[in-house]
């Protein structure tokens, strides 16, 4: 009897453990309070990726409750200092980067994925992000994760068959001329960001806390 | 036209999704991610970049929610275009509001003071170096 009750405590944890929680002390022993986020490396083919990227960061982590150093200003500061280079930035000590701009913790994110699938009748949009927070003191990381996102255009269905074939093709010829991929790295950086559990701490600034 | 449809009808259940970043946000952004994201996009209307982040910081100020780095961005665009007393004052505006920006705001401001008085020296504004050390 008390075996079948661990058994079953044991499958409701692991039911519940699902939502895998980061381990935040480290996060919350430095207790950063501001973001510098260092141009992103980009691992795909789309060049613009890293650029599209970067405009879409500043709301959720400012909305966390950090303070954000100015991503273009930044980004600007670094090519000026021969830095414009992504992946040199993100090799060089934490420390020295920091000590250019004064911050507390550096938020480094590396494009896995940006990429489109043109199948016949559909496309299906991928974005893949990781993400890591480094101390600017130590250099020790605080914090990282790896968020994916898929999109396929909205199917609305009219019904009727051959109705839906049309639309589909239609959602597959807008997609392929413009993938949109700033949405879905929106969204990823919002469950990133956002989830309990998934996410950095509240900052100093946060509505809630 | 279908794209911007689309986008919206995403943007939208994008929202739903993020439920509280819609409602109620900290600070006044006013589509600055969007703004960003098209001045990357098409680089060559800067000026127009320059205006959208003025009214954001203008919108901002009304209700007291300027979210942090618009000064500075803002700021800085002034310092590209060679308005180093503007630059200066956006400099100052983001020092004061932020106690977190200060050590680079303190450069950038003595940047701008030096680049400001070698202006006026010559006609022709110097090189100088990046800045930020």
């Amino acid at each position: 009897m008390k075996r079948i009750v661990t058994l079953a405590l044991m499958g409701a944890a692991l039911l519940t453990g699902c939502v895998h929680q980061k381990d935040l002390s480290k996060f919350e022993a430095a207790k950063p309070t501001s973001i510098l986020v260092v141009p992103v490396v980009n691992e795909s083919v789309e060049v613009t990726a890293s650029d599209y990227f970067l405009s879409t960061i500043s709301v959720p982590l400012a909305e966390r409750g950090y303070y954000v150093f100015p991503v273009n200003l930044v980004k600007r500061m670094l090519e000026d200092e021969g830095l414009s280079d992504a992946t040199l930035v993100h090799t060089a000590p934490p420390q020295k980067v920091c000590g250019l701009f004064g911050s507390d913790a550096i938020l480094y994110v590396k494009i896995k994925e940006w990429s489109a699938k043109y199948m016949v009748l559909s496309t299906v949009v991928n974005v893949k992000l990781a993400y890591a927070i480094k101390d600017c003191k130590t250099g020790e990381t605080l914090w990282e994760h790896e968020e994916a996102m898929a999109y396929t255009p909205q199917n609305n269905s009219t019904g009727n068959p051959l109705g839906d074939l049309i639309v589909m093709a239609i959602n597959a010829a807008v997609t392929k001329a413009a993938p949109n991929y700033v949405p879905l790295a929106r969204q990823a950086n919002a469950k990133t960001f956002n989830t309990e559990g998934l996410s950095i701490p509240f900052g100093p600034y946060a509505l809630q806390r | 036209m279908r794209i911007a449809i689309l986008g919206r009808v995403f943007a939208v259940s994008v929202c739903l999704t993020a439920a509280s970043g819609c409602v109620s946000t900290r600070y006044s952004w006013n589509d600055y991610d969007q703004k960003l994201y098209h001045h990357y996009k098409d680089p060559v209307k800067y000026d127009e970049f320059c205006a959208q982040l003025k009214e954001i910081i203008e919108d901002g100020e009304e209700s007291g929610r300027v979210p942090p780095g618009l000064y500075a961005e803002y700021g800085f665009t002034q310092y590209e275009k060679g308005d180093f007393k503007a630059s200066c004052k956006y400099f100052k505006l983001e020092s004061d509001k932020w106690p977190e920006s200060r050590a680079l705001m303190a450069k950038m401001i003595s940047n701008a003071e030096l680049r400001d008085k070698s202006s006026k020296k010559q006609s022709q504004p110097p090189v100088t170096e990046g800045g930020a050390q």
